[in-house]
């Protein structure tokens, strides 16, 4: 810990000692890769992430051909040619982990990344307008917090339609709400702050304050929510792959794959749902221990504890 | 505080209407329009002039102003939530049936979360970064990590199909308040619920006790040879009390999202299966309605909550005043 104080201390006067300088995101990286469970973790989700696109590629066993898996062994347990047995519907079950995990990381990112942009935006606008706007806009975010979320994914799923598209649209149009609020405290709290009156009294505009004050000093707490995000919505897929709502058979995402699995699990055929069930928890672990360990990287404040 | 309170219930009555916006407005633009109820009324009976029959006839045809006035005017005016089609039952009907079983569910696991997680998080707080402290926030993490239905799945083959100790659901066809007098089966859904929720709860109290334990006031109490069960209580518990109950006050559209996947599981007889059937059939009036009582039910949850953060906070009411 000390030895971070001094990181922390040298780059307030990097002037006196420049050969010593440490660049800032140097030193965030160095907090980050002092946390081993965060480096195993994102050592585990970026092995993951290439396993699911390239597995696919060569582990050449039956993932998607329904007609082929018919007279394919259903619920067979593990053997030599299928590593982790079949499932119910007589598909190759570790090439099936790969398959749906390839869905599930996908929309869960780019869902992540929607509902962090309009949180970011949303936020961002609500707590520099400030006034009329901003309570407006706040009492809309009461509304739409004060909505079960799962009720409503669930009647627009079932009223428009069940696309990939749609699908990461609505987890990521339904997810941003604590994201903005989290935002806009931060925009509220940088406005308020010396640096920030002392550019607006300079002269400033208000997108050069946003641009070089507001966005550089919450971009922590942006980054941060926006790892815990990509958990949440592959949460959320998974609860929709559940109920029936995830994606379609013959493609497969990990929440619909358990969902599966676990129907049959008093049957005895525990690897249609153990291993996938460690995986896909391990996932949701590893992001948020990567979101903590960005976080502490971010805080300055905590290296005092 | 009367003034405030006053000044919060028309604040809520504001939201309360963009909720309702939002909630008729999403459905509404389906692609079916109006031949997704129809059919489900008229069924076989139903043609191009049937349809446009029913449609007059349930003021189905007007513009989506219009249709949105009348909808407000329906349930504040006459207090009608509205009729579901495919149930042919009113929704009110639907709901205050089902209600008081989800409730007790939801308040059961509420407070049994409050009793659990609020110590537990202050005792890791105090005691962080030993084994104690890394096997809580471990065991939160995978908590948090497990989907819902795989966590009650994995509760009911342990308990249920392994070890034989508690039954896979709960009676039915009892009185709501069956989970005071006939608890066994109810066991399995509240701890799935707790559990659910625990992880949070417990993580939030931590951080916040430990935001309390950096303050001044705290070193003031340690360096006068205040004890560490006092410092806790009268100093640190007191002060980390006004963040968890705003966020208690916002775990009730969490519970109710909780009891869909959880009643699910355990063919628990509530809301939440209703809801889910509901919302899987499209039968948008019921699910209206259900957000709508949710939505009333969560801010009149935060403001209680906002409520009993002035009577546990002076520097809040002093101000209030």
């Amino acid at each position: 810990m000390t030895d971070q104080v001094e990181l922390e201390l040298l780059s307030e006067e990097p002037g006196n000692r420049d050969d010593d300088f440490i660049p800032m995101w140097k030193q965030r990286w160095r907090i980050f890769a002092n946390n081993k469970l965060a480096v195993i973790s994102v050592g585990y989700l970026i092995l993951l992430t290439l396993a699911c696109f390239v597995v696919p590629l060569f582990y050449k066993t039956n993932q998607t051909n329904q007609a082929t898996a018919l007279s394919a062994a259903w619920n067979q347990a593990p053997t030599w040619h299928h590593w982790l047995g079949t499932d119910s519907s007589g598909f190759d079950e570790l090439g099936r982990i790969f398959y749906g995990g390839k869905y599930s990381l996908t929309l869960g990112i780019f869902a992540g990344l929607i509902t962090i942009f309009v949180g970011t935006m949303y936020g961002m606008v609500s707590g520099l307008a400030g006034g009329v706007i901003d309570n407006v806009m706040m009492r809309i975010l009461d509304a739409v917090l004060s909505i079960p979320i799962l009720i409503l994914l669930i009647t627009l799923l079932t009223l428009y339609q069940r696309s990939t598209l749609f699908l990461i649209i609505v987890i990521g149009v339904t997810g941003w709400f604590g994201n903005a609020r989290i935002v806009r405290g931060d925009a509220l709290l940088i406005r308020k702050l010396e640096y920030t009156q002392a550019a607006e009294s300079m002269g400033a505009s208000r997108w050069h304050v946003i641009r070089r004050h507001v966005f550089p000093n919450s971009i922590s707490n942006i980054v941060t929510v926006a790892t815990f995000s990509v958990a949440d919505a592959i949460l959320a897929l998974s609860l929709l792959g559940f109920l029936g709502l995830g994606i379609q058979t013959p493609q497969t995402d990990w929440g619909t794959m358990l969902q599966d699995g676990a129907s049959v699990i008093s049957n005895g055929y525990w690897w249609e749902v153990y291993p996938l069930a460690l995986i896909f928890i391990a996932v949701i672990v590893a992001i948020n221990y990567v979101g903590d360990a960005l976080r502490d990287a971010f805080e300055v404040r905590l290296l005092e504890r | 505080m009367f003034n405030y309170i006053l000044r919060r219930l028309i604040q809520s009555f504001f939201v309360l209407l963009i909720v309702m916006l939002i909630t008729f407005t999403l459905p509404y633009f389906q692609p079916h329009g109006i031949l997704t109820p129809a059919y489900g009324v008229l069924g076989t009976h139903a043609n191009a002039r049937t349809i446009a029959e029913w449609g007059a006839q349930n003021g189905m045809n007007h513009p989506y102003v219009v249709r949105f006035w009348n909808y407000l005017d329906q349930v504040f005016i006459h207090f009608n939530l509205g009729h579901s089609y495919k149930q042919n039952l009113s929704v009110w009907n639907i709901i205050s049936l089902y209600v008081p079983r989800t409730i007790w569910l939801a308040l059961s696991s509420l407070v049994l979360t409050a009793i659990i997680g609020v110590p537990l998080g202050m005792f890791q707080a105090f005691r962080r970064n030993t084994v104690f402290d890394y096997g809580a926030t471990g065991t939160a993490f995978v908590l948090y990590g497990v989907p819902s239905f795989l966590l009650c799945l994995l509760l009911l083959q342990l308990f249920t199909f392994s070890l034989h100790w508690l039954p896979a659901s709960p009676p039915t066809g009892v009185a709501p308040w069956a989970i005071f007098t006939d608890p066994v089966g109810f066991i399995l859904p509240v701890l799935a619920l707790t559990l659910l929720s625990l992880a949070g709860l417990s993580r939030f109290m931590r951080g916040t006790v430990l935001d309390v334990l950096v303050q001044d006031y705290v070193r003031t109490a340690k360096a006068k040879g205040c004890s560490n069960v006092r410092m806790l209580f009268r100093h640190t518990f007191r002060n980390a009390l006004g963040p968890i109950i705003t966020i208690m006050g916002l775990y009730i559209p969490l519970l109710i999202s909780g009891a869909v996947i959880i009643e699910d599981v355990f063919n628990y007889e509530g809301l939440g299966i209703q809801t889910l059937n509901a919302a899987s059939l499209g039968d948008v009036p019921t699910v209206l309605g259900i957000t709508l009582l949710t939505a009333i039910l969560t801010l009149l949850g935060n403001l209680a909550a906002d409520v009993m953060l002035g009577v546990v906070n002076p520097r809040i009411r002093v101000e209030g005043k």
